[in-house]
């Protein structure tokens, strides 16, 4: 697999973060009581080894740019789209609308979305899902979860 | 008191009912999880720390971390065997440990042998099983009380040695492999410092004052990275499932097997005792070492049940013996040993040498329930070998969701914060990217859960010599570490060099 175009992208990422985390340790104490080595040592040196690292990811992703990938497998993009931002909604909405509601709204919409067709199969297995974790977390294991909606109980 | 009465005290936890329900339930899923695509032992692992938190919920602490190590102990093995089964009836391995098992294991499924492949490799596993516990028990002890003798310069180098045999070995790339165990590290060193109580890379966000929480990291990385994988890429192939057939295995095929599984697991053992190499390489050697032995080689990948045999009982010996530098030093050798490792310091339990005198119950319960747990695999894998075939048929329509929102709904549960959600969607993204183009993700885990210990060792090391780094190569023990960790990265850095192939393992 050609990865090169992607890890000189990655090791200005990567060289980037190690530079972050190597210029702010340098706002930490930079020493413990009794002790001459401060919390700020190790987030350094970590974060040299990280930028020189990147930097030899990126002179061998230069090595390999050559050899291209014609035939690109095709990606499931709209598919994937639509999942993760159901995904980001549902992690956004859970303490709101409760996690029965957008438990079950998140599977049935992921599940139309991976193939069509099949509503009441679809919701009936989202419901299901939904119901049962709630069910066994919340009464049968006593854990607290946001049911349903605040304005609602 | 000696091995002898631990080992039954060990016993005694394990056979409580709850901790048999424990071990059983751990065993089932685990089977299931391996046998389901897209998710293997690591994302199974991770994906079940939250329900055991959950489970155990009620417990006290000490028996709460036995019961929930039990439990993901046996999703660890059930999910290596559960592997097997697809490899032998779809020829697709659920994880890279039972690649080679496919070689021999489905040419037996296309002559209508499967169900002998199955329950030979059930066989081997369990028989693997009993000799790692077996080493396990008598291995424990000594290792721990020479660990016990170690001070904070020695543990520095043996962790870094560690890591250095974990990135050495994980993936294409050994560049990208150290990147990822330094951002692990770097990650790690989110939040307050253990050691002087000040707040780092915390910018006054209250949720970043407890660090990242590694379970949120580690579920975003494999399970939903090993989602967002399958939604894209879809897969069109659908392959037809082989029939299972007669599950008894014949005389003939038990005696053929007896040797191949006997010495299978003994390799296996030992490999899986060195950090970083592990299962993959152990059935690799194992498949090899046979076929060196045997007397009819050619038989060989025209489904010889030696070839199924042998690598199985060898993978599952590996799993069992990376317990060992997991507990016995407190040093994970895999990615999933790192995953059981963050979930018993989650417990408050620090797997080390410290486990055997301050948690002796954990750590010989979990012994012993591996004992146990290896049992029911056999017991539950030789009738039920029909119901988890028909488990692959899982359309992934409903899997992939609802892998989602278990994860969602774990991590969750656990950390109850909406901040954590993204996190992990976020992880879940890296995770993809990363795993898409060759990063290997275990090391990164590693770097997480062994970082904060690194930095506390290398730290109190050097308070104690003044801030001179010549501490680490004065103590002879810490020299002898850092020699070793320094040959690991050069050896295979040299052979590429020469040209030679070196054998990766790209095992979690």
């Amino acid at each position: 697999m050609n990865t090169g175009s992607f890890d000189r992208y990655a090791s200005v990422i990567f060289a980037l973060v190690g530079a972050a985390f190597l210029f702010e340790s340098r706002n930490i104490a930079t020493s413990a009581y009794g002790s001459e080595v401060g919390p700020n040592v190790f987030p350094f040196l970590l974060g040299l080894i990280l930028i020189l690292l990147s930097v030899k990811l990126f002179l061998e992703s230069l090595k390999s740019i050559h050899n291209k990938n014609k035939n690109r497998e095709k990606l499931m993009i709209k598919r994937f789209l639509i999942i993760l931002i159901a995904s980001i909604l549902y992690a956004s909405l859970l303490e709101t609308i409760g996690y029965l509601i957008s438990t079950f709204i998140f599977l049935f919409l992921s599940f139309q979305t991976m193939e069509k067709g099949g509503w009441i199969k679809n919701a009936l297995v989202a419901g299901t899902f939904s119901f049962c974790v709630y069910f066994l977390f919340v009464v049968v294991l006593k854990g607290s979860l946001p049911g349903l909606p605040i304005w609602f109980s | 008191m000696g091995v002898i009465d631990f080992l039954m005290q060990g016993f005694q936890t394990a056979i409580q009912p709850e901790n048999l329900f424990f071990a059983f339930i751990g065993v089932l899923i685990g089977t299931a999880v391996g046998v389901l695509p897209g998710i293997g032992p690591m994302s199974g692992v991770a994906l079940l720390i939250p329900v055991t938190a959950t489970l155990t919920g009620g417990m006290e602490p000490s028996a709460a971390a036995t019961s929930s190590i039990i439990l993901l102990a046996g999703v660890y093995y059930g999910a290596m065997y559960g592997g097997s089964t697809t490899s032998i009836l779809l020829n697709t391995p659920g994880e890279s440990s039972s690649v080679v098992t496919t070689l021999d294991g489905y040419q037996m499924a296309k002559q209508g042998r499967a169900g002998s492949a199955l329950s030979i490799a059930a066989i081997g596993s369990f028989a693997a099983g009993i000799v790692s516990v077996i080493g396990l028990a008598l291995l424990a002890n000594p290792l721990s009380e020479m660990a016990l003798r170690f001070g904070p310069a020695e543990y520095f180098s043996l962790m870094l040695l560690g890591l250095a045999a974990v990135s050495g070995l994980a993936g294409g790339s050994i560049t990208k492999a150290w990147m990822m165990t330094v951002t692990g590290m770097l990650l790690a060193t989110i939040g307050i410092d253990a050691v002087s109580g000040v707040a780092r890379f915390t910018y006054e966000i209250p949720v970043l004052f407890g660090g990242l929480e590694f379970l949120t990291v580690a579920v975003g990385l494999f399970a939903l990275g090993e989602v967002f994988k399958t939604i894209l890429h879809k897969e069109d192939d659908q392959e037809r499932v082989a029939k299972v057939g007669r599950v008894i295995p014949s005389k003939t095929d038990l005696k053929e097997s007896a040797g191949p599984i006997a010495r299978g697991s003994i390799l296996g053992f030992f490999i899986g005792v060195l950090p970083g190499a592990g299962a993959t390489l152990a059935s690799f050697f194992s498949y090899i070492a046979e076929k060196k032995l045997s007397k009819t080689p050619e038989k060989f990948g025209k489904g010889a049940i030696a070839g199924v045999a042998a690598p199985e009982s060898a993978n599952n010996a590996a799993s069992g013996g990376a317990m060992i530098p997991l507990l016995t030093l407190g040093i994970p050798g895999s990615g999933t040993t790192a995953i059981l490792m963050g979930a018993l310091i989650m417990y408050n339990v620090q797997p080390g040498p410290l486990l055997f005198s301050d948690h002796p119950d954990v750590a010989w319960g979990l012994i012993a329930s591996m004992f146990i747990g290896n049992l029911m695999l056999l017991v539950l894998n030789m009738p039920l070998v029909k119901v988890f075939a028909k488990i692959i048929e899982t359309p992934p329509k409903f899997l992939l969701p609802i892998i989602i929102a278990i994860s969602v709904f774990g991590v969750y549960a656990v950390q109850v914060t909406t901040f954590d959600l993204y996190l992990l969607i976020g992880f879940g993204l890296a995770g993809y990217l990363l795993a898409k183009n060759d990063y290997p993700l275990a090391p990164l885990v590693l770097g997480l859960v062994l970082g904060p210990m690194i930095e506390n060792n290398m730290r109190r090391a050097l308070t104690t010599s003044n801030g001179d780094f010549m501490v680490f190569i004065q103590n002879p023990i810490s020299a002898i570490f850092l020699v070793c960790s320094v040959l690991w990265i050069l050896i295979p850095f040299l052979l590429k060099l020469k040209g030679k192939n070196v054998v990766v393992n790209v095992e979690g």
